[in-house]
Parts: structure tokens; sequence; C-alpha cells
């Protein structure tokens, strides 16, 4: 095997690496060797481009990671999430709807418009949390039923391995705070993208990723929780991955914070103190 | 999956003679890369369509033992259908002149 045959192979071991345990344990090292047959015949028949076939691989065999991947998310697991993000945003209304009735009957002389963008944060706020914990919670009752074996089979590996979540939602949470200081320093090309070219007019597209942006701590929530629910549903115990439960925990805090903050400041306005604002 | 059905009604193969047959089966207008030939060969044996063998050294290549694919009974009942489907599809374009110039079905 020459050099460079060896750093390719190298390389598609790493990419095979990716398929979920289950296929990679079943077939990757099959896979490896059909690999290095083809590089041998391609690399004997002079004139057949070994580059071309290493670039056709790599994009075939990735396409196939992808598609393992999509085909492990069950319609069980769609019902689940469909399930989750149903009851966190029916608790979350359910918290928030005392405080919309309390700022309709207490302000209703006050002859001003109904604030709907700060009851929605007021909504999100629960309702990431509900999207954090709801699964574990879920996860734990199922997994008190079932004989601890610490694992489970046919899962996705890159949100339920440890060091693959804990890596994709510590990027997600610095890319927030990137976000959070450039903006802090106003730098220029941030500012632009976010308030447009006329900073006093209002600009969708830039509302939009705001939005976006907002949604990137929750997203690294969500991506933390999964090997403490990919553990728990298998029996396994709640702090066997403790930097990530820390790390779900303190995200949750931090919007329990925010609420709890939002809603002191903005208790005035609910009991019907005029000029609250 | 037909092709890889195709491919193992002469016998067994491992991953790599697979696609040499497929290939050759097609006159070279079917290749797949290991990433399509594993994904659906992992359904056709979930399936049932097709069985995988103990490992073993292939004579003709090196001296790296290889997991063999064969088709099953099942595999077999599924060429046979796909076969026949073709083949009154054929019959069809045949009765109805559809056929080019040269092109003969028993």
């Amino acid at each position: 095997m020459s050099p460079e045959h060896r750093a390719v192979s190298r390389l598609y071991g790493r990419l095979l690496g990716l398929y979920p345990r289950a296929f990679r344990e079943r077939f990757g090292e099959s896979m490896q060797q059909t690999f290095d047959d083809l590089y041998n015949e391609h690399q004997r028949q002079a004139g057949r481009a070994v580059l071309g076939f290493v670039l056709r691989a790599f994009i075939e065999t990735a396409l196939g990671v992808a598609q393992e991947h999509l085909l492990l998310v069950s319609a069980g697991g769609v019902i689940r999430a469909v399930q989750t993000l149903g009851i966190s945003a029916l608790i979350s209304f359910l918290l928030v709807l005392p405080l919309m009735l309390m700022q309709l009957i207490n302000r209703r002389g006050l002859n001003e418009e109904f604030p709907l963008v700060l009851f929605i944060g007021f909504w999100l706020a629960p309702f990431a949390i509900g999207l954090m914990l709801l699964p574990i919670a879920r996860a734990w009752r199922r997994g008190t039923h079932r004989r601890p074996n610490g694992r489970t089979a046919h899962t996705s590996t890159l949100l339920t391995n440890p060091v693959s979540s804990a890596a994709i939602s510590l990027g997600l949470l610095l890319f927030t705070l990137m976000q959070v200081w450039l903006s802090a320093v106003g730098w220029a090309p941030l500012a632009r993208l976010l308030n447009g070219p006329n900073p006093e007019v209002a600009y969708l597209p830039g509302q939009l990723i705001t939005f976006g942006f907002g949604l990137l701590p929750l997203a690294a929530g969500v991506v933390a929780s999964r090997p403490i629910v990919h553990t728990l549903r298998a029996g396994g115990s709640l702090v066997a991955h403790p930097f990530h439960l820390i790390l779900v925990l303190g995200l949750a805090s931090l919007l329990a914070v925010g609420f709890g903050l939002l809603l002191v400041d903005q208790w005035p306005c609910f009991v019907g103190v005029p000029n609250c604002d | 999956m037909f092709h890889i059905l195709l491919a193992l009604s002469g016998g067994e193969r491992h991953g790599y003679a697979i696609m040499k047959q497929v290939e050759a089966d097609s006159q070279g207008k079917v290749s797949m890369g290991p990433g399509t030939l594993y994904g659906s060969l992992k359904r056709m044996l979930d399936a049932g369509l097709v069985d995988e063998s103990d490992k073993r050294i292939d004579p003709e290549m090196d001296d790296q033992r290889r997991i063999y694919y064969r088709i099953t009974g099942l595999g077999a009942q599924a060429l046979a259908a796909e076969l026949e489907r073709y083949r009154r599809i054929v019959a069809l374009a045949q009765q109805r002149k559809l056929l080019p110039r040269g092109f003969y079905v028993a």
C-alpha cells in the first residue's frame, strides 16, 4: 500500500466512523476493504483518475452517512418530538395565560396596545426549558422500567455520543457568545446584517436572523440533553454524563432566571400601574 | 436492489465483486459506490432477500478475509417476480409493435 493510499484509506476510515454505530460495526470493515479494492483497481489501470474516484467515493459515502442517520429517525421518534413540542408549548401557554388575563383586565382603561412581543418572550422561556427537560423526564420514566444495560442499539451516534454532542452544543454556544460580543462592540458588518441599511427602519430579515441567533442556545441545550436522554432510555444513570447535565441545567436555569427577571420588571404593568414601562 | 440480486444470482460474492458484476451486467451503465452498495445490502439483509456467509479469502485477490453475500430463497422469488414483470412489459411492447427493429423476444 502506497503512502498516499494509506493516508486516503485512513481518512476514509474516519468518514466511516460517522455512520451510526450499529451500521458501522456491521459494514465498516467491509466498506473499508471495498474502498481499498476500488482504489487499487484505479491505481492499477493507468489513465483512470484516482483523485476523481476518491472524491466521488467520499461524496457518495458522506451521502450514505446522512441517509443512514435519517433512517434512524423512526416514526416513533417523530411522534415523540411532536409530543414534546406540543406539551412544552401548552405548558408555557398555561403559565403565561394568567399574566395575559391580568394585563387585559387591569389595563383595559389605559388605551394601550396589547404587548404581544413581550408575551412571546414570556412564552418562549418555559417552552425552551420544556424542550430541554421534558425528554429527560420522559426518558427517566421509561428507563426506570428497563434493566440497566448502559446503551441502546440502532441510534444516531452524532447526537448520542457525549463527545460529539458536547462539541456541537459548545460550538453553538460559542457562536452565540461571539455574536453577542460582536453586537456589544458594534461590529459594523453584523450591525448592518441585523439592522439593515437604515437602522431607524424596522428590518425584517435582520429580525428573523436575530430570532434564529436566539434559538441557538436552545438548540445547544437540546443537543446537550441527547446523551442524557439516550443513557436514561437504556436504564442508565442521570449523572452518567455530568458535564452534559450541568450544561442542560445551566441553560435551563439561565432561561428561568431570564423569565423571573422579566416577570419582576413587568409586574407593575400586570397589576395596572399607569406608565409602568 | 434488482441489480444486486441479479449479480448474486450467479453465486456468492463479496462487496467489490458485487460492484464489478453489476457494472458488467449493465455494460457499465450502473456503477455504485460503497455507500450505496452497503446501504442497499443492509436493507436487503433486513428484508431477508440476501444472507451473509462467514469471512473467507478470495483466491483471486489479496489475503484479506471478506464477508460474502448470497441470495436467499425469498430474494430469488423477488428477482423472478421482477424479471417476470419486465417480461410482460416487453411482451406488451412487442404486441404493440413498439420494439425497435432487430429486437426479438422468444
